[in-house]
């Protein structure tokens, strides 16, 4: 990839230069640490936060809207489909690699697989991905990332359109580089200058500097598999003692980038219309998989608890294609009521299987 | 994130709130009965229609014939003209929010022995304090993010008490779980100060400076005998010393109770300030006592003055002094006496002609005996919505509101904390806040109201009620809001009351009555009847019922019992080999209902639990008197 | 494929033609595509696959395919217990509704020729399996022996009834019925399914044999412990099992078991399959 510089008073030319053809969105500063994605306006566009918290409600509904209407039905003698496409471009200035990570996870869920999504597809052709490299120990990254440990950060190696890294020096300097023919042509534009080797070094220090910043940079996820092989003797007492913890919010699956459930509705909208609405579904819900007719398969919490790390971090995707459904965010850590967010069910179990294998070896 | 309430984290309900505002089922004009019809009208003319009638009604039968009823729900603008324009344009103290619970219980004794009726700390205290008692909530499932709170506290040292007649989620994570039976709370916490005095575990400091009253107290609680409550309670004694133990030798400690519970009646809440009292949890980070309210504006509604006996600020109707003030600031007359409640204005001996009606459905809620037949008597009924509520039915004009989210206006949480909720997405077409549909009607009836914005009204919110006089707009967008008292020496609010010493008003004890036993249970109707919630059946159920998610989940506990149920102990369920789902029928001594059962170890062994959405049932056995019903269970059909 | 072409949610619009009823709250739906095109690719279907079928204003759900692809007509039979079969069971002829599909791996006919199929169904269990019977019907010379086992609680709860006589009748092919509770007029065996079995005369090979068993989770269970009993291997008793369903491709999560979707991965698994599926069914 060929660098290029661009000093940080431009970066707001990249924002109108995508104005023209996109949509664009960027986070803003809230109160506290608290950060917001929002519509780039000429008002606003200078206020964009560059460093700031990653915004807790996450950018996947760029590509996967809360809520959705994805057909307008009319009923009748004469019955009606229309269905409702997504011509709009967005470009999200300001995407973190955590996220990246999870727009590419969603893309191979979406469109891999047996089925493409037809709506999925139509949203991430209109979008255009700006990612943000996390550099800023203080603000950017929070004691509950922990991208590095699901190789998800603190910079995407791909799968954005443009990347942009502040290194962090007098010069004021960010160095882009581009992802994709759209970011290609972006970064030729005049206010880029080329990188030089100085300039990628010092991206590597940086990055190496930033590593520091996780509790553990220790890759202690990819060792899991190890432990999901002894998962059917973790204790039921262990999985009760979890779902305890669980208040049924539903939040970690609406939070989270890698999380794909839905579910679809259809709503009157009068006079014999009907718009069906995909919106987002969350399998923390005891009635997620309650069938007509009464039968619940996962009634209990900790049934849920349990098959929601069985399913990201082991069954469903490492065991078909060696990858996880957890791109390391820290978002369902910091939403959880009861603080059994990803890492920390790791950590439990880890603890009774470390035990076990402790006897194994005795 | 940063929101020192809930650090950004959300319940079930709270992630599908923004589905009210974009719900197909919203009402889209204005309503107005013609030849027996509702029929769609302009705002104007629905205004008109209601002025005119409101006068003519005042006219007639005088402005004691209307009535006023608003939900602990609207904003504290709503509240306040509202209860302005029944006050100083109709002329009649009859206004109420129907939380009659909250006021008689909460209002009175923490007024009487605190001296202000809220919140005393902040919720985030919850991880500062060394000890918890929780009160008879399921709060996992009431107030999530609290439980939350509560249980990450825990896990980091806090001890855990939870008192209360049925086992839920939090009460796994307790340390003691006093597993009383349904309506004896008031015998535990008698049982526990007697403990702390013989014992010597009370802060005898705090009660010499800051109480009165202890010596009568002292004398009350002589006749207590631990053994006889620990056995009315049905809770081994050691049991209740071990508490009484950690909440003394934990400090500070703080004391957790929803405010509108019918158990914890009155001597039953003074009973647990008499608690704190004795252990000095009072006054500092981590201590003290939260009435919980699970309305998001019940705190705010009470301080609006949207009670019967009270106006603005807690200033009671009757003091004269005191009224004669805010009548300056309103340069209007108030009427002088007491007026009608939510249950008085609905009872078949009322004489309320006219009811104007906020977001209140009399005709689905449980509290009341038979608004319908109440309500089809009326002869003028305004009902302010956003959805065609079962009440509309008997409506004259309906008016439909803006929804959360498309107004800016001010709510006050359960900690005091007055806040701003921000104007996100413009209303439908030509819908205004309730109370700016209020002044509509109050100009057409000969007040001279110019609110151009909720800035105004806001300002003499501040200007009547003492503990808002800091409040601006500015104010509370500054940071989280403020907790009240906020005023012009505490522009940064209060978050924790009592704090000061000096000058301070004196708390007072209070003396309880030991009822002698009820005829209780016995034989022939063996089981106590506790009521609640259950996740998904929220009150009235608006949210639910426009949520997609979360209409699924309630509409599985219907499809699952499409006619009800009830909780039954998994061991009373055996002895009576009824099974899971069985028809049953409950009878008290005054009727009989059928429904089902649904057998489940939460439930204490000998008490039944009834959800709030079984209204049949309610009404049948008789709601009347919640903590003395007894019934009996016996298979249906 | 794009939105407006090739729309994987969108359905195609059918033309009830006849309502059926069968037992007490199961009814068939008799339909045909109003696009001919449309219907030549959904005939492409298999036994063991399922459609989603769209009731305009009240939903969309998953149904099985009870008609073999040999067959004529194109059907549904559905218990009327949700909201949506609700108002499917008010439709009338010459109403429209949506339809979806074929979807689901469906079951591998190709692979059981020359085997015996032993099918064992238990109440409205026998709808799926329906198609694997009528299709081995028809294509008898590719397969071994057939026997079927079917069961219900009383002679008013057997499905397809008129199949059933059809069957009894046939030779070259077995069939035993049961009730748990019968009337004056049953003459046949009673008791569980399991109970056919042992009856006299029954014989069941064991090797180069199929069973497919389906039935309500109780009867499964016992079907199950005496199949093995009598020798019979996971890898070779396959089931179609049922979840709720919102998409029917594997993207909405609702049906997801462990390491499969039962919409994409299933319906159909053998029971060597359901076993590791990592959860319990």
């Amino acid at each position: 990839m060929r660098g290029r510089i661009i000093h940080k008073s431009d970066l707001v030319k990249i924002v109108e230069a995508l104005m023209k053809t996109h949509r664009v969105v960027a986070p803003f500063a809230g109160r506290g640490r608290d950060s917001y994605f929002d519509v780039v306006t000429n008002e606003n566009k200078n206020d964009i936060a560059i460093h700031v918290a990653n915004p807790y409600y996450p950018p996947k509904r760029y590509v996967f809207p809360h809520m959705h209407k994805l057909m307008t039905i009319k009923a009748g003698d004469k019955p009606s489909i229309e269905p409702n496409c997504v011509d709009e471009k967005v470009a999200v200035f300001g995407m973190r690699s955590c996220d990246v990570e999870g727009v590419f996870h969603l893309d191979r869920f979406y469109l891999g697989n047996a089925f493409k999504d037809t709506y999925y597809e139509e949203f991430r052709n209109n979008l255009f991905i700006v990612n943000m490299v996390c550099t800023d120990t203080k603000t950017d990254i929070d004691d509950d990332c922990f991208c590095v440990c699901a190789d998800a950060g603190t910079a995407a190696k791909a799968h954005f359109d443009l990347q942009l890294m502040d290194l962090h020096d007098e010069s004021g300097e960010f160095l882009a580089v581009a992802g994709s023919e759209a970011g290609e042509a972006l970064i030729s534009q005049p206010f880029f200058r080329k990188a030089t080797l100085a300039h990628v070094s010092r991206r590597k220090s940086v990055l190496g500097e930033v590593r520091k910043r996780f509790k553990t940079a220790t890759s202690w996820y990819s060792a899991v598999t190890k432990y999901i092989t002894h998962g059917g003797e973790i204790k039921d007492a262990t999985w009760k003692k979890i779902g305890d913890r669980c208040l049924e919010c539903g939040a970690c699956s609406y939070v989270c980038p890698a999380c794909t459930c839905f579910t679809v509705t259809d709503r009157p909208a009068g006079d014999g219309t009907f718009n069906r609405v995909r919106v987002w579904d969350a399998c923390a819900l005891s009635g997620f998989t309650r069938m007509a007719g009464g039968h619940n398969p996962r009634k209990a919490v900790h049934d849920r608890r349990n098959r929601r790390f069985f399913r990201k971090l082991s069954h469903y995707f490492i065991q078909r294609e060696f990858t996880m459904a957890c791109v390391g965010c820290g978002r369902c850590v910091r939403v959880c009521h009861g603080d059994i967010g990803m890492p920390q069910v790791v950590e439990i179990l880890r603890r009774e299987t470390a035990a076990l294998l402790q006897q194994e070896k005795a | 994130m940063s929101h020192p309430a809930n650090h950004g984290r959300l319940c079930v309900r709270g992630w599908h709130v923004h589905e009210v505002a974009s719900s197909p089922d919203r009402l889209r004009t204005p309503l107005l009965r013609k030849n027996g019809d509702l029929v769609p009208v302009t705002f104007d003319e629905a205004y008109d229609a209601i002025a005119e009638n409101l006068s003519k009604i005042k006219k007639q039968s005088g402005p004691d014939a209307i009535g006023f009823l608003d939900s602990a729900r609207v904003s504290n603008e709503d509240g306040y003209i509202l209860q302005k324009f029944a006050r100083t344009v109709v002329g009649t103290n009859n206004i109420d929010q129907g939380t009659s619970f909250y006021r008689t219980t909460t209002v009175n004794v923490l007024r009487e022995m605190l001296g202000i009726a809220a919140a005393t700390n902040p919720l985030e205290d919850v991880f500062t304090s060394k000890a918890i008692i929780l009160n008879e909530i399921d709060i996992g499932q009431q107030l999530p993010t609290l439980g939350g709170a509560i249980i990450r506290a825990h896990l980091a040292g806090t001890k855990l008490i939870v008192v209360g007649s049925r086992r839920h989620r939090v009460t796994e994570h307790a340390d003691i779980f006093l597993n009383i039976k349904p309506g004896t709370e008031l015998f535990l916490y008698a049982a526990m100060a007697k403990i702390i005095v013989d014992r010597g575990l009370m802060d005898l400091d705090f009660i010499r400076t800051r109480c009165k009253g202890y010596e009568s107290f002292l004398q009350n609680i002589q006749s207590f005998d631990i053994l006889h409550a620990a056995h009315r309670c049905d809770v081994a004694p050691a049991l209740i010393e071990q508490a009484v133990l950690l909440y003394c030798q934990n400090k500070p400690g703080m004391l957790l109770y929803p405010s509108a519970t019918a158990d914890i009646d009155h001597d039953a809440l003074s009973a647990m300030v008499n608690l704190v009292l004795l252990s000095g949890n009072l006054g500092k980070k981590g201590s003290g006592i939260l009435p919980l309210s699970e309305h998001n504006n019940a705190q705010g509604g009470c301080d609006m003055g949207v009670m019967p006996n009270c106006l603005p600020g807690y200033v009671k109707v009757t003091d004269a002094t005191k009224r004669a003030s805010i009548e300056k600031c309103w340069n209007a007359v108030i009427p002088q006496s007491q007026g009608r409640d939510a249950a008085e204005m609905l009872d078949s001996a009322s004489p309320i002609k006219a009811l104007w009606l906020d977001r209140h459905n009399p005709v689905v809620s449980a509290s009341y005996k038979d608004a319908v037949e109440q309500i089809k008597k009326m002869d003028f009924v305004v009902l302010q919505n956003l959805f065609l509520t079962k009440t509309a039915q008997f409506a004259h004009v309906v008016l439909p509101v803006a929804a959360y989210g498309e107004e800016d206006v001010t709510f006050t949480s359960t900690e005091r904390r007055v806040q701003l909720a921000v104007k996100a997405i413009e209303p439908p077409k030509g819908f205004v806040s309730a109370w700016q549909q209020v002044v509509a009607v109050a100009n057409r009836m000969g007040a001279r109201w110019d609110y151009t914005s909720p800035r105004n009204v806001l300002a003499e919110i501040a200007e009547v009620v003492p503990d808002y006089s800091g409040v601006t707009p500015e104010n509370l967008g500054r940071d989280y809001g403020r907790q009240w008292p906020c005023t012009q020496d505490l522009p940064l609010g209060t978050p924790i009351l009592f704090t000061e010493s000096k000058n301070s008003r004196l708390f007072s004890f209070a003396t309880v009555s030991m009822t002698p036993p009820e005829a209780g249970a016995n034989q022939e109707f063996p089981f106590a009847l506790t009521f609640g919630h259950s996740l998904y059946y929220w009150h009235q159920n608006t949210l639910v019922r426009h949520s997609e998610t979360l209409k699924r989940e309630y509409g599985i506990l219907l499809l699952d019992f499409p006619e009800g149920f009830v909780e039954i102990n998994d061991e009373d369920a055996k002895g009576m080999s009824i099974r899971d789902n069985q028809k049953i029928k409950i009878v008290s001594p005054k009727g009989s209902a059928q429904t089902f059962a649904r057998v489940t170890s939460e439930v204490r062994k000998g008490s039944i639990f009834i959800p709030f959405f079984l209204q049949d049932v309610m009404k049948t056995i008789g709601r009347d008197n919640v903590k003395n019903t007894f019934v009996r269970i016996e298979k249906a059909g | 494929m794009s939105c407006k072409n090739g729309n994987l949610y969108q359905p195609s619009i059918v033309v009830l033609d006849e309502v059926r009823d069968e037992i007490k709250d199961v009814k068939t739906f008799f339909f045909h595509f109003e696009n001919k095109t449309q219907e030549d690719t959904f005939r492409t279907f298999m036994p063991g696959q399922f459609a989603m079928v769209s009731i305009f204003g009240a939903g969309e759900m998953a149904i099985s395919l009870p008609p073999s692809p040999t067959e004529d007509r194109l059907f549904f039979t559905t218990r009327k217990v949700g909201s949506v079969t609700n108002a499917m069971h008010g439709l009338k002829p010459g109403d429209k509704f949506g339809v979806r599909g074929p979807y689901g791996n469906g079951f591998p006919m190709k692979d059981y020729e020359g085997r015996n199929l032993i099918i064992v169904a238990g109440g409205i269990g026998l709808i799926p399996l329906r198609s694997v019977i009528l299709y081995a019907l028809h294509n008898r010379s590719k397969y071994g022996k057939i026997q079927v086992f079917y069961g219900s609680r009383t002679p008013t709860d057997l499905m397809y009834t008129e199949n059933l006589s059809q069957w009894q009748e046939d030779k070259g092919f077995e069939c035993y019925l049961t009730v748990d509770k019968p009337d004056e007029s049953w003459k046949r065996n009673v008791g569980v399914v399991g109970s056919l079995f042992k009856l006299p005369g029954v014989e069941m090979p064991v090797p180069d044999t199929t069973v497919f068993v389906c039935g309500p989770p109780i009867m499964f269970r016992f079907v199950l412990a005496d199949l093995i009993t009598m020798g019979f291997k996971d890898e070779n008793m396959v089931s179609t099992l049922e979840r709720y369903m919102k998409c029917g491709v594997g993207k909405c999560g609702h049906c997801c078991i462990g390491v499969a979707y039962v919409c994409t991965d299933g319906p159909v698994f053998t029971l060597e399959q359901i076993r590791k599926l990592g959860e319990v069914i």
